[in-house]
């Protein structure tokens, strides 16, 4: 399918013509073949599930595959008019920009000042010029002053985030490009790329390339979506592309944002609204219980509650004299070898539950969860209950053995007989769809058969009672999403408590009955996600954003009471 | 800065620093003179001590690991020395002023001598500058500077991934999490860090790229230590101070001998 | 991309970090090394000297490229330098030495051979220009021609097993990783096997 055939009124920024890209000694090709472009003035989103290509394709860009990346790339990829094979990689750096997802790789270890000016220094500005311009994307970014001097390793993460958007800024880049930007971000980093986004002129691009992007949908002018294989499937702007292909977006598992599965079942009882949402509260404009006549609003009751059934948890409630699986009592949680984060800890999870674990980056919910399942020994106070498994937000840090089948193998207990355990390894590996796998490195799996294989090893044998898994969406696409999902329902079935440290807001409503907040040094509040999601003050305590169905809950309550 | 008259060392740019400190080595390395050996210890070590008011105690304690490494050879040099006859010489009465002893004793000094400027270059200089002023003045290229400052801030990011690896592999043998790693913990470790450093470093070089790094090219480089009157004056003085030393050392002009004379009694 | 002599960035980048690695895990051998002397004496130097030939060794296996050996060796000096190591200068100079030797090796095969043989070959060439260097440093001339061959046998035995057969086991086990991917030594394993 080709991109807009509609004349470029100013010109075109980017442009990709029938790019194919293939990697050495690969069977197929990663991206393509593919033709789409952004226009100048344009804020562009390609969307797509994990593994279409989007991260080569942008990689082609300024030419870094094939010059810095090898691999045969065929077509015609063009920036601002010129073939990009002319010039090398670092000099398209003054008219594009990229940030990176992580920002590790973005900074190297020198002084923050040092780090924002770094790209001018490539640039042979002069001093004055380039100090000027330091401080003025400082100012836009909002890195304070105080900082100038601080070596970049004594950063947190998300104070890390925030010097590497300035480092990119400072570019003042005609094009921005971002490779999934809101994977891991903080929040304040999340706001300067949203008002980074708003600012829109003729002379400024924006690309984006993610596989969700709740928030900043609404800034986007255009939207392209590839399919599994790499092939154009759905273009134009957002708000036509969610209504129109809603059926094929779900079909292909391609994310979309909760205010179009509204619109679907809105459409159904045949109350959507005019204009194609893109946020709920959008979607609920039109039969607001103050303005809009009441028989609209009983028309949109049944798909609302419908909606919102959807957006909360389905799995069966814990029995509240279930046994305690896990408690820690008085407890005070340090990292290893680092000052005490939480304070006066009580926190019991019982056999089956779901717990979600909450709160905003640095609040300490890692440190909660090793403290919880026991692998981490307390400051004070104490944990009694069974031996935890834990789940690490990088799958390779999980990782102790060389093949995956040896990784699986390490947890059998060893009195099991060889053909007996044989026999567990590969009905393990079935079961998590990772047949024939065996004697790859556990590090060359993808994210989401990371994630899985994380999961099967955790759960072969009957250790470990209790899970505790941390940001177990990160990296997946709503796909993964799901079938991650059904896993943690399944284990639940099984009779195994799972905690669930997640920044996800809609997917801790789905899946976990219960949640804690976590913050300020100690748990602000514990008890079932419902109630804590609609404690509007609380979240913003806590440093949460909404679930996007708090609107929609909100609504039902207007309506019932007019 | 230079108000007071002195020479602040931490002030002078790190490729004076190097030459002089090349020089010194080299020195110590060619001269084979305890004396000499001395004298460039003293030195060194009182410019740290006055210059860089630099904590004796701090410096004694840093002196330690080459002193050991010195007293390796002064064994070495007192058991396996082609002319000796160790029997024998427990019961001469010039023991202290044999040649096996004096040789070693040379060794020992100049292990401690070395590493003593080894030291005062590493307590007197930025890693920040040094790396700029090789790129400005020493023509390194750029590459390898933003390399080593990339691989400077791994570093840390190293010692928490291995937090996490040890955390998952007391998780899988059951065993708690002790404070030091053991060593065949330590093992297991090597290979996991080696991939995630090298993963980070594909991924840095993309966004070095991205931001505009090439090989060759003009750049700016800001922060970079340029040479002043006092770097003049610094390599000036200790060249002059090696020259003499290494004068004295070889000229006829006699430096009593600072060992005393000790008689040992017959060994029972 | 094989074939070209310069090294990419990413190339270079590996090198060094390579050398940050290794430099911390040398800093660790150190504390072996003088806990060991302290109990077993004076050639304890020559028996875990090998150990600090693996960086060049594993960079050399990964890029196989020229001046690899040589520049990992100096490289991970520098990043001890940097890390404010007390000793770092006099490892600049060190380092040099052991890198040009294992480089002289890596020469002889025109850079073409990472073998197992080759890589225990650089290690006994590294073991050889750092026994010449300590020679002259510590005037090995004086002493007696059986210690002198003890220490060069067990030197260059340690250079050949803790840093060529050691570096190969690791290089192995990396590749499996799949971290290496896109550099020589994948090329080079693919092309054998396709």
């Amino acid at each position: 399918m080709r991109s807009d055939p509609q004349p470029p009124r100013t010109g075109a920024a980017a442009e990709w013509h029938e790019v194919t890209v293939q990697y050495p000694f690969a069977k197929r090709p990663a991206v393509g073949p593919v033709s789409l472009g952004v226009r100048r003035g344009e804020r562009v989103l390609l969307l797509g599930p994990s593994g279409s290509g989007k991260s080569t394709l942008l990689l082609t860009l300024t030419g870094l595959v094939p010059n810095s990346i090898p691999a045969t790339v065929s077509g015609d990829i063009r920036l601002f008019g010129a073939v990009v094979g002319t010039r090398q990689p670092w000099a398209w750096a003054a008219q594009v920009a990229q940030y990176f997802q992580d920002a590790d790789q973005t900074l190297c270890g020198m002084r923050v000042e040092d780090e924002i000016a770094f790209a001018l220094e490539n640039r042979a500005l002069p001093p004055m010029r380039i100090a000027e311009r330091v401080t003025e994307a400082m100012d836009r970014v909002g890195v304070p002053e105080s900082w100038r001097s601080r070596p970049s390793s004594a950063l947190s993460g998300g104070e890390r985030q925030l010097v590497a958007l300035a480092a990119t800024l400072v570019q003042d880049a005609s094009l921005f490009v971002a490779d999934e930007p809101t994977a891991h971000l903080a929040p304040l980093a999340a706001d300067r790329l949203h008002a980074l986004l708003t600012e829109c002129g003729p002379d400024r691009s924006v690309l984006v390339v993610d596989h969700r992007l709740e928030g900043l949908i609404q800034q986007i002018d255009r939207m392209i979506v590839l399919g599994r294989d790499g092939g154009i499937i759905a273009e134009g702007h957002p708000r036509t592309v969610f209504r129109a292909k809603h059926d094929l977006l779900v079909s292909e598992g391609i994310w979309r944002p909760a205010a179009s599965a509204l619109d679907a079942r809105l459409e159904e009882a045949g109350i959507a609204p005019q204009v194609a949402p893109l946020s709920v509260e959008e979607a609920l404009a039109h039969v607001d219980p103050a303005t809009a006549p009441r028989e609209h609003v009983e028309k949109a009751l049944p798909a609302v509650e419908a909606f919102v059934a959807e957006c909360t948890v389905r799995s069966v409630q814990t029995a509240p004299d279930a046994p305690v699986l896990a408690r820690l009592v008085k407890a005070a949680c340090a990292p290893f070898l680092g000052p005490t984060v939480l304070r006066s800890i009580d926190l019991a999870i019982r056999e089956g539950e779901i717990l979600g674990v909450l709160g905003a980056n640095g609040a300490g919910k890692s440190t909660l969860g090793l403290c919880l399942s026991g692998l981490l020994p307390l400051k004070a106070g104490r944990r009694t209950g069974a031996p935890g498994g834990y789940a690490f937000q990088r799958p390779e840090n999980q990782f102790t053995a060389g093949t995956v089948r040896d990784e699986i193998l390490d947890t059998l207990p060893k009195q099991m007989a060889a053909k007996a355990k044989a026999e567990r390894v590969a009905g393990t590996l079935a079961a998590w769809g990772l047949s024939g796998l065996e004697h790859r490195h556990p590090f060359e799996l993808s994210q989401g058969q990371k994630r899985r294989l994380a999961l099967a090893t955790l759960t072969t044998s009957d250790r470990w009672p209790l899970l505790v898994l941390d940001e177990p969406t990160a990296g997946l696409d709503a796909h993964g999403v799901s079938m991650l999902m059904s896993a943690i329902l399944a284990l639940h079935g099984r009779g195994y408590a799972v905690a669930v440290i997640t920044h996800d807001m809609d997917f801790a409503l789905r899946l976990c009955p219960r949640s804690i907040i976590v913050g300020e040094g100690g748990i602000l509040a514990d008890g079932p996600t419902q109630d804590l999601m609609r404690n509007t003050a609380l979240l913003q305590r806590a440093g949460l954003a909404e679930p996007s169905c708090v609107k929609a809950l909100q609504w039902l309550q207007r309506a019932a009471s007019c | 800065m230079a108000a007071t008259g002195r020479i602040m060392l931490k002030a002078l740019n790190p490729l004076s620093k190097l030459l002089v400190c090349a020089v010194w080595l080299a020195a110590s390395v060619l001269v084979f003179d305890e004396r000499f050996q001395m004298a460039l210890i003293v030195l060194t070590g009182s410019a740290l001590i006055v210059l860089n008011r630099t904590s004796p105690l701090l410096l004694l304690a840093l002196m330690v690991p080459f002193g050991l490494f010195g007293f390796a050879f002064l064994t070495t040099s007192l058991l396996f020395r082609q002319d000796s006859d160790f029997a024998m010489r427990m019961a001469s009465e010039a023991l202290l002023t044999s040649p096996a002893v004096s040789a070693g004793l040379t060794l020992f000094l100049r292990a401690v001598a070395c590493g003593m400027i080894s030291v005062f270059f590493a307590l007197t200089t930025d890693p920040g500058s040094l790396v700029r002023a090789l790129m400005v003045h020493g023509r390194l290229p750029p590459r390898i500077g933003y390399s080593l400052f990339a691989a400077m801030l791994l570093v840390p990011d190293l010692a928490a991934e291995a937090q996490q690896m040890r955390i998952a592999r007391a998780m899988k043998t059951g065993r708690r999490l002790r404070r030091v790693p053991g060593p065949g913990e330590l093992m297991s470790l090597v290979v996991p860090l080696l991939a995630f450093a090298i993963r980070r470093a594909g991924r840095t070089a993309i966004a070095l790229e991205a931001r505009g790094l090439s090989p060759d090219g003009p750049r700016t480089v800001l922060h970079a230590p340029g040479f002043t009157r006092s770097d003049a004056v610094f390599i000036i003085t200790a060249i002059v101070a090696i020259t003499l030393c290494g004068a004295a050392t070889v000229s006829d002009i006699d430096v009593p001998l600072s060992l005393p004379q000790v008689a040992h009694d017959e060994p029972v | 991309m094989s074939g070209t002599r310069g090294w990419t960035l990413r190339e270079t980048l590996i090198v060094t970090v390579l050398g940050a690695v290794f430099a911390v895990l040398y800093l660790g051998w150190v504390q072996v090394w003088l806990i060991a002397q302290a109990v077993f004496g004076p050639v304890t130097m020559d028996v875990v000297m090998g150990f600090w030939f693996i960086a060049s060794i594993v960079a050399a296996a990964i890029i196989r490229k020229p001046g690899v050996a040589f520049a990992a060796e100096v490289l991970t000096a520098a990043v001890q330098i940097l890390l404010g190591s007390p000793a770092g200068l006099l490892l600049l100079v060190t380092g040099a030495v052991q890198g040009a030797g294992a480089e002289v090796v890596f020469a002889a095969t025109r850079w073409r051979n990472y073998s197992l043989p080759v890589l225990m070959a650089a290690g006994v060439g590294a073991a050889v220009f750092s026994f010449i260097y300590t020679w002259i440093r510590f005037d090995y001339g004086a002493l007696q021609p059986g210690i002198l061959i003890a220490m060069f046998i067990l030197r260059c035995l340690s250079g050949a097993l803790l840093g060529g057969w050691l570096g190969h086991i690791i290089v192995e086990a990396l590749y499996r990783t799949g971290a290496l991917t896109g550099l020589a030594i994948d090329h080079e394993k693919r092309s054998a096997t396709a």
